[in-house]
């Protein structure tokens, strides 16, 4: 983003709160005071237990305002109001600067595979042909020619679920190297801390999203940021789950309020008249066959401290030696990453044509502007633009469940962990993995008997398009899933997730194997009570 | 000028509703499949096979054109019978458009899908602000120009009022209330209650029994609802235990006769021969059963009337094992939230 382009855009996100808040204090609604009150206390609760650098300049900066606060005049307390508002869109605007995102998008990829090379120089240099790159393991399916081509009508929301930290630098990439222009992202705080990537997600069109900060009117500058950048035309990356997976599950349920700035969005561009107004949501859904974080995600999980440690600062994700691991374990296993963009959808939740129409559930053609009208004007309806921004929700996980790819390690730990359940008869969950540890085994053919009537199952769904599966799982040869399973658990977590002893398969990581399961949780699959996804269920 | 309201289906329902319109002063458009009854309503303003002598407003004002009920006309009511439901969505979708409000009053479910009939008009239109109008009104009393109330329910609050301003009189209060899975609910569910109601008044039971048969009635019809997503309160109010009690106590309804009929010891067949038409209360049998099923809920009352009406068994029979029946808490706890 150009340097004026940002002011421009700063000022309009600024410009607009300010004036909600105004009109609304205006109309007998709330008082600006107020509204700076619970700035204030949100702001202070937060810094009570928050101690980094950035904290010093905020701490004076609201101690300034809490002593004018008291005999501010009405005018002063709209200047206060408007610092504040300042303040945040300051701080979540990012630098994007166009050749540091070329370098970044084409580097980056390129020089995790040689520091991984670098571990063994020999092969570098002999040969250099071969170095391995990202592309080869990243496997991009789907709707790629509707994205590239709808990119050019409207403006695009790329919406994948979310496993992993890993997962903005992927879809980063992999956005580059379908020939897109960047898109505009909300990164975390504790992303740009991170020593390994944090330049580049400076770089990127990524703005700040501090999670700690629970101030509403913050979230109202973060989504006002979302929907004036949107206007300009600068498609976006929404991680609609809000945060990772802890359970390793797909999404069952997201979050409404970034992807309710769509209606907003398109809603502006009509009533501005705006050359391409439309706005199309891509649902993509990223597969790994090993997640970076699994063993602290699964572990915040199973401590129900999911909520309260909403910001794992400490994760594999921020450990260079996790990351060369990982690493190592795509190449060297000719691990595949699996990407499904779906079927688009407009704001509301219909599907979108090859053209950019919107379709009706019998595939008719309709005009979603007219989804706004209110006695013939274009209109906000809190309540009505709520409903529609539930549909496209439950469309979007509707979609990352038809999409999600059922890789070998997915349909052993499924089969290996449904059966341990059965034989122990355990209900409860913690009791279950409690009951697990490494003397814990099944015989092999049991196991290769569960996983051939999982498979059975899941060609069964497949053909229905309920889900999706790989070519290895396509293949449907037990014994291959299971090598290849099986590799792929001793090489990356610190301890084998499963284990095999001579013909018995022994449990390696008790929790880590209910990470990889949960990949399949939801879907009825081996008559298997649900973990996890109790809000979702295949359509039939 | 073209009317701001319509009524898809010109049946005793239909016919009702879009007079109470016009009674408020509203132009509206009745929408009849037969070209004879249009002429009737537009000529002679009566609706004889349903409504009788009744004069119908002057506001009303027939047609079959379809295209024309629907087409631009921003409140669109779709009363028509539950079987041809899906069928009149279908083609509805062809000639709407987004920013249109649809409004059902048509009670049952589908049979097979189980889909509800808000349901049916997402999956057949591109409508999204719908609502669902039901309560205890029985048509010829309200043509009468006696009071009552009812519920419009839906998801958006624009509608209702819309709906409250189109159908609120001096006869008709209109409550507004946002579960409409909860009020479709309670509307088709009651009518298996009221066939069971039917077999009691046919058994000369007595008062006590029907009041054992509706609150009973409506403990299972809630605990269905709430286990399908509903809020529970919804069956406490007009579209609940309102319509419930009407039900139960009106000796006119085609539920309450297959009930009397069956007590007599009559087949279901011919009764619906003689009928003419399949009361909802028999198809909503056989959906709430099967629903019940999967969701493996505790509904003995509705069991009974399953077994009377599939399964051949004798409503005294079926009564004598009702009372064999454990008995349960008066207030099931899972129902209070």
């Amino acid at each position: 983003m150009r340097k004026a382009h940002r002011e421009k855009v700063k000022s309009e996100v600024t410009g607009r709160i300010i004036d909600r808040h105004t009109k609304r204090a205006a109309s007998g609604g709330r008082p600006i005071e107020e509204t700076v009150n619970e700035s204030l206390y949100h702001e202070r609760e937060r810094l009570k237990t928050s101690h980094t650098d950035r904290d010093v300049a905020d701490r004076q900066f609201y101690a300034s305002i809490r002593r004018t606060l008291p005999h501010a005049s009405p005018s002063q307390c709209k200047q206060l109001f408007a610092s504040i508002v300042q303040r945040y869109t300051d701080q979540v605007t990012g630098r994007f600067n166009p050749t540091v995102y070329k370098l970044a998008t084409s580097v980056l990829p390129f020089g995790l595979s040689a520091l991984l090379n670098s571990l063994s120089p020999k092969r570098l240099l002999s040969r250099l042909q071969d170095v391995p790159t990202l592309d080869d393991h990243v496997n991009v399916q789907g709707e790629v020619d509707t994205l590239r081509r709808l990119q050019k009508q409207g403006t695009v929301i790329v919406a994948p679920t979310h496993s992993s930290n890993l997962d903005s630098v992927l879809m980063g990439y992999t956005i580059y190297r379908m020939g897109l222009p960047p898109v505009t992202y909300g990164a975390g705080l504790n992303l740009f801390s991170n020593k390994i990537i944090g330049f580049f997600m400076h770089n990127l069109g990524a703005y700040t999203v501090d999670r700690m900060k629970s101030d509403p009117l913050y979230r109202e500058v973060l989504k006002e940021y979302a929907t004036v950048t949107m206007e300009y035309g600068q498609d976006q990356l929404f991680f609609p789950g809000g945060t990772r997976s802890r359970s390793g599950a797909v999404e069952a349920k997201l979050k409404r309020g970034l992807l309710g700035t769509s209606i907003g969005a398109y809603r502006n561009n009509l009533i501005n008249r705006r050359p391409n107004p439309r706005i199309f949501v891509f649902p993509v859904t990223i597969s790994y066959p090993l997640v970076l974080e699994g063993a602290t995600l699964i572990d915040d999980y199973l401590q129900r401290a999911g909520r309260s440690r909403y910001i794992i600062v400490d994760d594999e994700f921020s450990r260079l030696e996790r990351w060369i691991e990982f690493m190592r374990g795509l190449f060297s296993l000719d691990l595949q990453i699996s990407i499904t963009v779906g079927k688009p959808l407009d704001p509301f939740g219909n599907d979108v044509g090859e053209d950019g129409e919107s379709l009706d559930p019998r595939g008719r053609p309709i005009d979603p502007s007219r989804y706004l009208l209110i006695d013939g004007e274009y209109a906000e309806d809190d309540a009505r633009d709520h409903e529609y921004t539930s549909a496209l929700s439950s469309r979007l996980v509707d979609a990352y469940h038809r999409d999600n790819v059922a890789l070998a390690e997915h349909v052993l730990a499924f089969a290996f962990f449904e059966t341990l359940r059965r034989e122990s008869q355990e209900r409860d969950i913690y009791r279950l993995l409690r009951s697990l540890d490494s003397e814990t085994s099944l015989a092999l053919p049991r196991v290769a008997e569960e996983i051939e009537r999982l498979l059975g199952e899941l060609s069964t769904m497949e053909r229905r398009g309920q889900i999706r599966v790989s070519s290895m799982v396509s293949r449907g040869d037990v014994d291959e899933i299971i090598h290849q399973g099986l590799l792929s658990f001793a090489t990356y977590h610190t301890r084998p997730v499963i284990e095999r002893r001579g013909v018995r398969l022994h449990v390696g990581d008790a929790n880590l194997i209910l990470f990889y399961r949960n990949r399949l949780d939801g879907y009825r699959l081996l008559d298997a009570p649900n973990v996890v996804s109790n809000e979702w269920r295949p359509a039939v | 000028m073209k009317p701001s309201v319509s009524v898809i289906g010109g049946g005793s329902w239909g016919s009702t509703i879009a007079h109470l319109i016009g009674l408020c002063g509203h132009e509206v458009l009745l929408w009849c499949r037969s070209a004879e009854k249009a002429d009737e309503i537009n000529v002679q303003r009566t609706n004889a096979k349903y409504l009788g002598e009744l004069q119908l407003s002057p506001h009303i004002r027939a047609t079959t054109d379809l295209s024309e009920a629907v087409k631009g006309v921003p409140v669109v009511f779709v009363v028509v019978p539950s079987k041809a439901f899906r069928e009149t969505a279908r083609a509805i979708g062809d000639l709407c458009s987004p920013d249109q409000y649809l409004v059902h009053a048509t009670k049952g479910l589908e049979p097979k899908s189980h889909k509800r009939m808000s349901e049916i008009l997402l999956q057949e239109t591109c409508v999204r602000q719908i609502g669902v109008l039901s309560g205890p009104n029985i048509a010829p009393e309200l043509c009468a120009g006696k009071p009552a109330g009812t519920v419009i329910a839906s998801r958006y609050p624009r509608l209702a009022t819309k709906v409250q301003e189109l159908l609120a009189s001096e006869i008709m209060r209109v409550y507004a209330n946002d579960d409409v899975l909860g009020v479709e609910l309670g509307g088709t569910l009651k009518n298996i209650v009221a066939i069971g109601a039917g077999m009691a008044a046919q058994m000369e039971l007595g008062e006590n029994a029907k009041a054992l048969l509706i609150t009973r009635g409506l403990s299972e019809i809630s605990r269905v609802g709430v286990a399908l997503g509903a809020n529970p309160m919804t069956f406490a109010g007009l579209a609940g235990i309102g319509d419930l009690i009407v039900t139960c106590s009106s000796p006119f309804s085609r539920n309450h006769r297959v009930g009397r009929r069956l007590a007599q010891g009559d087949k279901l067949e011919a009764i619906i021969e003689t009928l003419g038409m399949v009361a909802e209360g028999v198809t909503a049998t056989r959906v709430a059963w099967e629903i019940a099923r999967e969701l493996r809920l505790e509904t003995p009352l509705l069991d009974g009337i399953f077994r009377v009406l599939y399964e051949g068994m004798h409503p005294q029979t079926a009564l004598v094992e009702l009372m064999r029946v454990a008995s349960q808490q008066d207030i099931d706890q899972l129902l209070a939230r």
